[in-house]
């Protein structure tokens, strides 16, 4: 027997029983990817979980990308990491076990950090640590890239321009000397809107208001313009449809689940409204000032913001006893100026590409097929559903590692079909995904 | 010592290894250096597995003992644009056989054998945190079949035998899950079992003239049913804890039925051809179930999908003796397709087209002691493929290796 083994092993020492094949070495093809500058805002950066965290940097799309790029000639790539793993400037959401006052149980929900945040030193600008290639500016939209002196009230432009009180973002493109770039602008632009319920007083210059398709198309082409000025190349990313992200289907518009007594009291209640209540589940009811009364129940196809106090429901009665608030609901009419925008914005990414000849990344219909159909990777299926799906982050808007992975490796299609490289796909599974207690 | 306890492990795990899928195909060292086949001629008491019809060729009493060990070397790199490359860990597998046939009586028409073999296995181990690690880990099935046969002389040139199969077997599965703890641990899962299942082994041999013979055997499909096995949920976190329960599961391993069809022809007193064709039911081999005794919302019974498909092997041989049949040297072929069907390709058993170069040694070394050395070396076609099921992609290739050594002592 053991005589046996080693007359085996002598024969395979003549790597007679060692497979060889070997892995094509990735090919970079027409582009050069030696410095790479990602453009964006809140999911370039690496928000996660609602916040600004190392280990959500680190499982940014861009970071990613940078890596893969790496094995085709890409260089440094250098992000204004933030010093540790709770959130900046708030606490990120967590899972965890929570009593709200109307509750026996203690149930499973998304609550922020609770513990110290990461201040210590994230305010200060560490510019003298860059230039950096991850770009990504949480909370900006496109137009703001227009404006002079933007750093004085976004932190995190604050922290990682050169010259933060007189440039404008835009001018802050230039500073790696990239050869080339990512842009996904325009998300804010009208996700700010949506995430606030469509509410937008009292000022007219509140960070919520949907940017105007002019303003995007000139913010947008000053960009462009900016980004290939050095004969950089690159992909530029459409915008999602942000109504279908987890943030506004977490809740369903007829989630209002009532028994047979409750239902008989407030049909009394409600009695010659139009609001009239099943036993089981219900639309809920909603403020709305052009309705009689001042309220009525929430339509089919309506969306109730994920982030609604559940204990003002349970508790206060929200949405059956008393309207609930409208900034927490997206309104029919909401709904039509929210998708109209997004149409808008990426008719006018599409013109971009088009116009300075840079291929554009579909990450709009990539996500469309995850909200319809979730994706796949070596075993683990993903969907766009909160906590179970995986593919989004707590916040229910921006995405787990596995999520911008999964993003990256779209990007990373676009960019070998068009440019004929061989960059190798990311490792979905090797990143964050959804931790559960 | 620790080394001897490997051993002796790998020893009790006995038969494992993947070669035509999970079918080995080494029961006897003569037939496996002459390209796995041996349906046509008795050459010993091997024969009890090869062709029970045959063994009324034996003359005398026979004990028969061999093993292998082969060493699968498999490799994956990862499709289409893939720098991931990884080799499974290193492992040797051991079948073994023991026959023992004798006439019954003197001068009688009836042979009796007793035969415990291992005629099927497989056994793959990547590395736990590889990026097929929610698909596989680690497989490992093996074998043991125990076959009582009896041979009737029908008249010189027809022989009929046939024995009854009682298969035990041992079955591990693990895999991790796309679940993460707060520190962001995996989950993963480990199902055991012990499997049985009966079949029989029926043999036609037909001798008609001295130097031509014909063989004709019929192996049937055996069950392998894991009555008991155990799922064992190991870091699940504490929130879904309750739906992952270590449970008891069932599963049927099928270990496919084989219609043979051997042609031997002595084309003179020192060189022998054999011929054969191997018909197998792989279409058996539906899907992988688990059914899972406490079912819970998150824990369903599974049923992943492997659709083989029947597939039908080649195998030819040849034989020389030497100085009056004490040394005789044997060289086979064998063409082996794969039963895996496209966008079933999964790193559990990534099989693939291939041919067999096999060679042996026999020598007599006394009246009553045999020795045969063989070796065989498998060819695989280097294959891509999908588990669509997963969304898995692969690009595979595996090398074989296999030693072997058997001992025949005659009781003359």
């Amino acid at each position: 027997m053991k005589k046996l083994y080693i007359l085996g092993a002598m024969l395979c020492g003549l790597s007679a029983c060692k497979p060889n094949i070997e892995p094509k070495a990735p090919e970079r093809g027409d582009a050069d990817f030696s410095r790479y500058l990602a453009v964006g805002s809140s999911h370039t950066a690496g928000i996660m979980d609602r916040a600004l965290y190392r280990e959500g940097q680190g499982n940014s799309y861009p970071y990613m990308l940078a890596q893969q790029f790496r094995t085709v000639g890409g260089g440094d790539f250098k992000q204004p990491w933030v010093s540790g793993n709770h959130g900046w400037p708030v606490g990120k959401f967590m899972l965890d076990h929570v009593q709200g006052r109307c509750d026996t149980l203690p149930y499973l929900a998304v609550v922020p950090f609770r513990g110290a945040l990461d201040t210590t030193g994230t305010y200060l600008n560490i510019y003298s640590t860059g230039p950096f290639g991850n770009m990504g500016i949480p909370e900006t939209k496109v137009t703001d890239y227009l404006t002079t002196g933007f750093a004085l009230s976004n932190k995190f432009a604050n922290r990682m321009f050169d010259k933060p009180t007189t440039a404008r973002p835009v001018d802050e493109l230039l500073n790696t000397e990239h050869t080339f770039f990512t842009v996904w602008l325009g998300v804010e632009d009208v996700l700010n809107y949506a995430a606030a319920g469509g509410e937008t007083a009292p000022s007219a210059t509140n960070r919520n208001l949907i940017t105007a398709p002019g303003a995007f198309h000139t913010a947008y082409d000053s960009v462009m313009s900016t980004v290939t000025r050095n004969g950089a190349k690159g992909t530029i990313l459409t915008i999602p449809d942000v109504l279908q992200m987890p943030y506004f289907r977490a809740i369903p518009a007829k989630g209002m689940e009532l028994d047979m007594r409750d239902a008989n009291r407030l049909n009394l209640k409600y009695n010659s409204t139009q609001v009239h209540f099943d036993v089981g589940m219900n639309y809920f009811v909603i403020e709305d000032a052009t309705a009689p009364n001042g309220y009525r129940q929430l339509r089919e196809g309506e969306l109730v913001r994920m982030d609604v106090p559940q204990d003002s429901i349970r508790c206060a009665g929200w949405g059956w006893e008393v309207p609930m608030p409208g900034t927490w609901v997206l309104t029919a009419d909401e709904i039509q100026l929210i998708r109209g925008a997004v149409n808008s914005y990426n008719n006018t990414v599409l013109l971009m590409g088009k116009n300075y000849n840079i291929p554009v990344s579909d990450v709009r219909y990539y996500l469309q097929t995850v909200f319809e159909n979730g994706a796949q990777y070596n075993g683990a299926n993903y969907t766009a559903e909160l906590i179970k799906g995986g593919f989004f982050s707590l916040d229910g808007r921006h995405f787990t590692g596995r999520g911008n992975a999964l993003v990256a490796n779209s990007i990373i299609h676009t960019i070998n079909e068009h440019y004929g490289s061989s960059i190798p796909l990311v490792d979905v599974n090797n990143f964050s995904g959804v931790k559960l207690p | 010592m620790k080394k001897r306890f490997l051993l002796i492990g790998s020893l009790l795990c006995s038969s494992m290894a993947f070669g035509q899928a999970y079918q080995l195909n080494m029961q006897g060292m003569r037939q496996l250096a002459m390209g796995g086949s041996g349906a046509a001629i008795p050459w010993d008491a091997s024969a009890i597995f090869y062709n029970p019809g045959a063994l009324s060729a034996m003359e005398n009493p026979q004990v028969y003992a061999s093993m292998n060990a082969i060493m699968p070397r498999t490799r994956y790199i990862s499709a289409p644009t893939g720098t991931a490359m990884l080799d499974a860990k290193e492992q040797t597998f051991t079948p073994y056989n023991v026959y023992f046939a004798t006439p019954v009586g003197y001068k009688t028409r009836f042979t009796a054998g007793f035969g415990i073999y291992t005629p099927f296995g497989t056994g793959i181990s990547w590395d736990d945190n590889w990026t097929g690690r929610y698909l596989v880990q680690e497989m490992r099935l093996n074998t043991t079949f125990f076959q009582p046969t009896l041979a009737f002389q029908v008249t010189d040139e027809i022989s009929v035998g046939a024995g009854f199969v009682y298969g035990i077997g041992n079955f591990e599965y693990r895999n991790a899950m796309p679940l993460l703890d707060v520190n962001g641990n995996e989950a993963s899962r480990e199902l055991t079992g012990r499997a049985t299942g009966v079949g029989f082994n029926l043999g036609l041999h037909v001798k008609p003239t001295e130097n031509v013979h014909f063989g004709i055997t019929y192996r049937s499909q055996v069950n392998m049913k894991i009555r008991r096995g155990y799922a064992r949920f190991s870091d699940i976190p504490g929130t879904v804890s309750s739906s992952y329960l270590n449970t008891g599961f069932e599963s049927t391993l099928p270990m496919p039925q084989v219609l043979t069809a051997g042609f031997g022809w002595d084309i003179n007193e020192w060189v022998t051809l054999q011929l054969e064709a191997n018909y197998t039911g792989w279409g058996a081999y539906d899907s992988l179930r688990f059914d899972f005794q406490n079912n819970t919302d998150l824990l369903q019974d599974e049923a992943s999908a492997r659709r083989y498909r029947n597939s039908i092997t080649l195998r030819a041989g040849t034989k020389i003796n030497f100085r009056n049949e004490r040394w005789s040297v044997m060289l086979g072929t064998a063409y082996i397709p794969s039963p895996v069907r496209e966008g079933y390709l999964n790193p559990e058993l990534p099989d693939a087209v291939h041919f067999l170069a096999t060679g042996g040694l026999s020598w007599k070394l006394s009246k009553r002691i045999s020795v045969i050395g063989a070796l065989e070396y498998r060819f695989y076609e280097v294959r891509t493929g999908l588990s669509t099921e997963h969304g898995f992609k692969g690009k595979y290739h595996t090398k074989w290796l296999n030693p072997g050594l058997a001992l025949t002592y005659d009781f003359n």
